[in-house]
């Protein structure tokens, strides 16, 4: 059972003294107090790893979150410390938005009662991915689901919030590095819309395939016997409707996945603008 | 794995890398406050942070942040 060193009032008492903007450093008591408290974490935080493990994925956790975030998301949010939900958490980037489907699922069985953020539906400044926050013992635990192309954009949205403008992340910065990101996010949203819709076109495909193979095996078999010109007629008929729906379907699937291969391309294109104008940054700051 | 990482962000790099066995989470979480009550005194802006993953390749894949600078990053697509 995971127990919080100290009461909730005391926890968010030390969050207000964190929240104060100041001159002179915290003190060490109440980091050694912030300290203990991210530790008080570490038994959710395994419940949560082991069982992600189980369903064969492989988590980068993050045992605790550092002071410096925690002090930052205090100022910016009016959130009281003992509420944040992610003073512990992993992440898991999954191969495409399929997977992130049946891997979310799974959390949801796994983690009943967990709340859900999707922020892809309604990213945040561009950021999509989808939350989970799963509670062990009373203590919250997120858990960060990413397909490889948001998180792609996420550490880009990072990094440059980093190193370009802090402001970033939140909407902020240079205009055209907030259009790439806002414009890269949209095509993220759409290529993964694609990509979903694909899927779904791709097994219906392959249904549609296997049924044509029965009634051409059947048909043949059929015609073996001595059957009315009208019958010979009306099973042909059918065979050729099926072959008709199939072909329809190779070429839905054939649009998509073109679609698909236009939407990377525009992307790229994007991507070389943008490396050309962050070189002429570096070029004007040196 | 577990990664003790000091990152200076205005700078995006590393200024600390550890690393420590699964056991020795006590370890490496005693080590993680060494700093930042270092970083607290001199009164800089790192971040630090411990991750935990099966290998630094794994590490470097869903934190890359840390480890690649802003070209890399975009070219890497």
């Amino acid at each position: 059972m995971c127990k919080m060193p100290v009461s909730k009032t005391q926890i968010d008492r030390l969050g207000d003294r964190l929240r104060e903007v100041r001159e002179d450093p915290h003190t060490e008591s109440d980091l050694r107090l912030l300290d203990d408290y991210r530790r008080s974490f570490g038994e959710a935080y395994e419940a949560v790893v082991r069982t992600i493990r189980q369903r064969g994925e492989f988590p980068t956790g993050r045992l605790a979150k550092s002071t410096v975030s925690i002090v930052e998301k205090l100022r910016r949010e009016s959130i009281r410390l003992s509420q944040m939900q992610d003073i512990a958490g992993c992440r898991v980037v999954v191969v495409n938005v399929v997977r992130q489907e049946q891997f979310v699922a799974s959390l949801k069985t796994d983690f009943p009662g967990a709340s859900l953020i999707d922020r892809r539906d309604n990213p945040s400044y561009g950021y999509r991915a989808v939350h989970i926050i799963a509670m062990i013992s009373g203590m919250p635990v997120e858990i960060q689901v990413r397909t490889s192309l948001q998180h792609l954009w996420a550490e880009l949205s990072e990094k440059s919030s980093d190193v370009l403008d802090p402001t970033i992340k939140y909407g902020g910065g240079p205009a055209e590095w907030r259009s790439y990101l806002t414009s890269s996010s949209k095509s993220v949203a759409a290529y993964e819309d694609l990509e979903k819709k694909s899927s779904i076109a791709v097994a219906a495909y392959e249904v549609m395939v296997a049924v044509h193979e029965d009634i051409k095996k059947a048909t043949a078999e059929l015609l073996e016997h001595q059957l009315p010109d009208h019958e010979v007629q009306e099973i042909r008929g059918k065979l050729e409707d099926s072959t008709r729906k199939m072909e329809r379907a190779e070429l839905e699937v054939q649009d998509m996945q073109d679609e698909m291969v236009r939407l990377w391309n525009v992307n790229a294109d994007r991507l070389k603008e943008t490396i050309s104008w962050l070189d002429k940054l570096k070029g004007q700051k040196q | 794995m577990i990664f003790l990482i000091e990152y200076n962000r205005s700078e995006g790099s590393i200024v600390t890398f550890r690393y420590f066995d699964d056991s020795e989470r006590r370890k490496a979480e005693d080590s993680r406050l060494e700093i930042e009550l270092d970083v607290n005194r001199k009164g800089v802006d790192h971040e630090v942070v411990l991750l935990e993953a099966a290998s630094e390749d794994a590490l470097r894949r869903t934190h890359r942040r840390y480890f690649e600078d802003l070209r890399q990053i975009l070219k890497s697509r």
